[in-house]
């Protein structure tokens, strides 16, 4: 199988959707006699060329992060660029991994029905999708923290090279909580976003001299005419 | 009522005459409509970089006509995002505009409807609502498109109004700004 992964990111090779499809990718290579290769959705311009390389994959796994509710404008221009190919004889089986910085995995559904449904639309084979909650500093976090996680996108990864899709149950695990129960949303709302405060977002503001504007509100004069 | 709406049409076509028609109609019956043609603007891609929430609060880093998108979208009563239908979801111009209003919102996190959210930037908030050309979709990718809107919806605080297709008579889309 030759499989092509499509890091959908806005911030390129530096988010955690590439992490992410690093992980799947060693995961693959466990198993014998599969090609793979790699193209940043970022490069716009590249866009009809990946379009190429989709056509002469066997297999597509697209990443990316949870913008507004859906995918970001650089994976929706994608998407469009892929419609001459809808329906098409040999199309590749198609496969997502989506995350998203809110802990739960319900921000992630109804994009995941319409990943489903492109899937169908272009007449692929569909792999399954992935999806997790609580993705924002995957990247970042010591090695014992995404034990688990490595080891979960890893097994994704086997799955893929032994059957060709995602194996159900790892899907159904890496997902993890689907809302959260009460004393876990309480806390995240009010301990943990105060500690994310101090340790994150006010230290990032204050380095950029930022800090007294956090709470700017910079459009609070209408637009003329109204 | 104000009422923006984002015209996410990418070429020019009919569509753009029935939003025209629905301005012309709303305003008649005593609504400020503002129709912003995304296509005549210059709006980058977000890059994901958190500048606006780190650097210059509230205000994308890339200087492009986001600002007046975000301006107009915050003074409104209902945002109306307008577009065809493209692989069964609003079009990639219209995509980008949204990823564009990130600075409406703060980076912290609140609980809303039994989930983690972000607070609003802006003590006021506004109704949102869809009308689509309906370009080959059908109701599944109607009511996938409503589910996600409605996501959107929790995060802006807003309240979801109605999904109209450009099917129906530009008299119905109006009739609906004013139903219950």
């Amino acid at each position: 199988m030759h499989l092509l992964l499509l890091n959908g990111s806005p911030k390129g090779e530096s988010g955690n959707s590439n992490y992410l499809l690093q992980l799947l990718k060693e995961g693959v290579d466990q198993i014998p006699g599969h090609t793979q290769e790699f193209a940043n959705l970022v490069r716009v311009k590249e866009h009809r060329h990946y379009v190429e390389l989709f056509q002469q994959a066997d297999a597509v796994v697209m990443a990316f992060p949870l913008y507004t509710d859906m995918m970001p404008g650089i994976v929706k221009a994608f998407i469009e660029e892929l419609e001459p190919l809808c329906g098409r004889e040999g199309n590749p089986a198609l496969g997502f991994i989506i995350q998203s910085g809110f802990p739960e995995s319900v921000h992630l559904r109804a994009l995941e029905a319409y990943l489903e449904k492109l899937t169908r639309r272009l007449g692929c084979r569909y792999v399954g999708t992935a999806l997790r909650g609580g993705g924002g500093s995957v990247r970042s976090m010591p090695s014992f923290m995404v034990k688990e996680l490595v080891e979960n996108v890893h097994a994704l990864g086997r799955s893929l090279g032994e059957t060709g899709e995602f194996d159900r149950e790892l899907v159904t695990r890496f997902s993890k909580d689907e809302t959260l129960p009460l004393p876990r949303l309480w806390f995240i709302g009010t301990l943990g976003d105060r500690m994310a405060r101090a340790f994150f977002w006010h230290r990032e503001m204050k380095k950029n001299g930022a800090y007294e504007r956090r709470v700017a509100r910079p459009y609070a004069e209408p637009p003329e005419g109204w | 009522m104000k009422i923006c709406v984002l015209n996410g049409n990418p070429e020019p076509s009919d569509f753009d005459e029935y939003v025209a028609q629905f301005s012309v109609r709303a305003t008649e019956k005593g609504h400020s409509v503002k129709v912003l043609q995304l296509r005549d603007m210059d709006i980058k891609y977000c890059v994901g970089c958190f500048g606006c929430w780190i650097k210059t609060p509230g205000e994308c880093v890339a200087k492009d006509d986001s600002a007046k998108v975000c301006r107009t979208v915050v003074h409104s009563d209902l945002l109306i995002c307008a577009s065809p239908v493209k692989m069964g979801q609003v079009s990639a111009l219209m995509k980008k505009t949204l990823d564009k209003l990130i600075p409406l919102v703060l980076p912290y996190f609140t609980v809303r409807e039994g989930e983690i959210h972000h607070p609003q930037r802006y003590e006021y908030t506004r109704d949102l609502a869809v009308l689509l050309q309906r370009d080959g979709a059908d109701e599944e990718d109607f009511a996938i498109i409503e589910q996600s809107f409605r996501r959107l919806c929790i995060n802006f605080d807003s309240s979801f109004r109605f999904l109209k297709l450009t099917d129906e008579p530009v008299e119905e889309v109006v009739d609906a700004l004013t139903a219950a």
